[in-house]
């Protein structure tokens, strides 16, 4: 393994803050708030660590699948770590583990906070709170490849390495085309849901903060009551069509836009994706009808909102669904374990895996019945090898386990059950709001400096998909 | 790019890190500076102001209770020397307006002044008024009490502006360290990053191109170091290359 290159490698991830850091200082400039001197210090500072590297280390033609890896692990650490110094050079309530917290939750579009009043900070601050989602949303890497040039080959292996091991499965394309088509929706999904909410009525800076977040399925708002703070029937309907939209495969949007051949409708991930979706918010809906809202339709509005921003694991609120019935809270918690499709923005087990986990189950009752038949688990038509099985369910075997282990640390540092087992598989799921003290209209700020710590890790764990951290981690071993 | 460049830029780096981070100390360090005039300048001014109010009120209170028990002369001087010394406090205030609705506080101090010295102005001793201490609790009092309270709102106003501003002190504080703690921690890592750099591209070639030459001094091997950079290492590499070629062309013309 060739340290300098990933070293060369990691200075272009630290240079790429440094843009958007340069970015959020401009708007702080303009604002004249007091948030100038950390962004702008923190954005010198990536600057320069970022260029030396660059100065040094000569471009390579290759790098290797491992160098990948480790660049991609080190290149999420690093960017959170960058992430933090504008927090902790602005000060209370930073300290280095609520800064870490806050970076962390942010890159890896989780949305999680330990801010009380979240408006007492300043307009460029919140401007790059947002933007860590925006940032990590698609991928920090993928997104750097989009402006540091290498070679197709370079892209693709740390592409493959970032991106969900689903998604790379699903996409039809094994070259850079790939990258463009993520990027192509993805800034088209973040200047149109940007202009339907100035329509609606929301202020430029508002709107672009609330599409950063939704887009990149984060869930930062500005705004201390999250999305509930603007009472809008509309721009609720804005958000959730887009949360929805960042939900779904991006291949599969762009075929639906360019194609127009209804791929999109005739996937089964996609179908089940959205009759899920529909049938939680029916349950959930009727479920708080005359208990929480008097309202048919204005409990139907409140159980849509928060099952997508579940679902989709966004994570904004416009009710504090903390208070609401135990079984809408559970069909809540199934949704923030589940998570919306493969190849999209969204975290957690993902759409696919579950169908995955239905269809082996389904295989595996026909084998049952019929020992000597030869069954093949497909989906959309397509036979699914059975080592792409084979890692789906033990990727939902581990995804448990951890959320399982984080709970049982966090109750033993003190943490209620509820807020434990939620928070955990909401920072797992990279959906945000829990339960209980961590739920929608609350934060973390009262979980112990170690809990954070657990949670950060489980938050990056479940944005690497396990694999990649847990191999960064026992490189050695495994090797 | 040549090595020259690359260690003048490695340090340039550095500098600029710590250059940047010591103008950001010492910026932050100056407006810590005219924070701490301000706070003192601004509020301390009106606090003052309204403590000196609040005195000459109560001596005013005194010098009433003097006029009602006849003593006219002591009160008059005594409410005389107070009043004087209340409206130079209250023109202090008055000039001294830096919070948003100091201003309503100080007018409704100066109407509600105007009300209670209005009892104080006419007559007292040799009237109806002399001894009545109805009068004076129904009526005297009252007013001094509102007057006294409203002295005390802008206190109290100037009280929490002073404390934000000391709280925006210890932010500022925090802010002028933390440059300085970054540029520090920085500086380490860059060094580090600068030491295996340096060690790879410079002092890695150098103990190649020894090793080469002394293959070739002790058992004739061919020079062949290959770099993947394109500075003064690479000519010399190549130069000793060609050094190396030409004296064993030499050694075997001389050997035939």
């Amino acid at each position: 393994m060739r340290a300098q290159i990933i070293i060369r490698y990691i200075g272009f991830v630290f240079l790429f803050n440094a843009l958007f850091l340069f970015i959020s200082a401009a708007a702080s400039a303009v604002n004249g708030d007091s948030a100038l001197l950390p962004l702008s210090y923190s954005a010198v500072v990536a600057a320069l660590i970022g260029i030396f590297p660059a100065i040094f280390v000569p471009p390579a033609e290759n790098i290797e699948n491992d160098e990948g890896l480790v660049i991609v692990v080190a290149g999420w650490l690093m960017s959170s770590l960058i992430g933090t110094l504008p927090y902790i050079m602005w000060g209370d309530p930073f300290t280095f583990t609520n800064a870490w917290f806050e970076s962390v939750s942010g890159f890896t579009t989780t949305g999680s906070s330990i801010l009380s009043d979240i408006e007492a900070l300043p307009a460029g601050l919140l401007l790059w709170r947002s933007t860590t989602q925006w940032i990590g949303g698609i991928g920090i890497i993928v997104f750097m490849l989009a402006v540091v040039p290498s070679t197709g080959q370079t892209a693709m292996v740390l592409y493959k390495n970032e991106i969900s091991s689903l998604a790379v499965e699903n996409f039809r394309y094994r070259t850079r085309k790939t990258l463009q088509i993520l990027l192509v929706v993805y800034l088209g999904l973040t200047v149109l849901e940007s202009l339907c909410l100035v329509v609606a009525g929301m202020g430029v800076f508002d709107a672009v903060t609330h599409s950063f977040a939704t887009v990149a399925t984060g869930g930062f708002s500005p705004k201390n009551s999250s999305v509930a703070h603007f009472a809008s029937p509309v721009i609720e309907g804005i958000i959730m069509v887009f949360m929805i939209l960042s939900g779904i495969h991006f291949a599969l949007i762009f075929l639906g836009i360019t194609d127009r051949s209804g791929k999109i409708w005739r996937s089964s991930v996609v179908r089940y994706y959205l009759a899920a979706m529909a049938v939680g918010v029916l349950l959930v809906g009727y479920n708080i009808w005359g208990r929480v809202f008097e309202g048919f339709w204005e409990a139907m509005r409140f159980a849509a909102f928060q099952v997508i921003s579940l679902g989709t694991s966004t994570g904004f609120a416009t009710a504090d669904s903390s208070i609401w019935p135990g079984f809408s809270i559970l069909i809540l918690i199934f949704f923030t374990l589940q998570c919306a499709c493969a190849g999209s923005t969204s975290g957690g087990i993902k759409v696919d895996r579950i169908i995955l986990f239905w269809k082996s189950m389904i295989c595996q009752f026909l084998k049952m019945k019929h020992p000597k038949a030869v069954v093949a688990l497909k989906i959309d038509n397509t036979v699914i090898e059975p080592r792409v099985v084979e890692a789906g369910l033990l990727y939902i075997t581990l995804y448990i386990c951890v959320v399982f282990i984080s709970s049982l640390v966090l109750t033993f540092l003190g943490v209620d059950i509820m807020s434990a087992f939620s928070g955990s598989a909401a920072a797992m799921g990279n959906v945000g709001p829990g339960f209980s003290t961590v739920g929608s209209f609350s934060n973390f700020a009262a979980i112990p400096a170690a809990g954070k710590w657990v949670l950060t890790i489980v938050m990056l764990l479940g944005r690497l998909e396990i694999f990649g951290l847990t191999m960064f981690l026992f490189y050695r071993m495994i090797r | 790019m040549k090595i020259r460049t690359k260690i003048m830029l490695g340090f340039l780096i550095l500098a600029i890190m710590l250059a940047v981070a010591g103008a950001f100390s010492i910026y932050q360090l100056k407006t810590i500076g005219s924070s701490v005039q301000s706070l003192l300048d601004d509020n301390y001014r009106s606090i003052n102001a309204a403590k000196k109010m609040t005195e000459s009120l109560e001596r005013e209170d005194s010098g009433m209770l003097l006029l009602l028990s006849g003593k006219w002369k002591e009160g008059r001087r005594t409410i005389r020397g107070a009043d004087e010394n209340f409206r130079q406090a209250l023109e202090t205030a008055e000039n001294n307006l830096t919070i948003d609705g100091e201003k309503a506080y100080v007018e409704r101090i100066r109407k509600l002044y105007g009300k209670y010295s209005a009892f104080w102005d006419r007559p007292i001793a040799g009237t109806a008024d002399e001894g009545n201490l109805d009068w004076y609790f129904g009526e005297v009092q009252p007013s001094f009490k509102a007057v006294k309270g409203a002295v005390q709102e802008l206190m109290s106003v100037n009280d929490k502006a002073m404390y934000k501003t000391a709280s925006g002190l210890k932010n500022q504080a925090h802010r002028a360290i933390m440059p300085l703690l970054v540029a520090i921690l920085s500086a380490l890592v860059f060094t580090l990053l600068f030491n295996f750099f340096v060690n790879l591209y410079i002092v890695n070639p150098i103990l190649s191109i020894t090793r080469s030459i002394e293959g070739f001094l002790t058992h004739e091997k061919p020079i062949a170091v290959k770099l993947d950079s394109d500075d003064e290492l690479a000519d010399l590499a190549g130069s000793v290359s060609n050094l190396a070629a030409m004296v064993k062309m030499d050694r075997h013309g001389s050997d035939q």
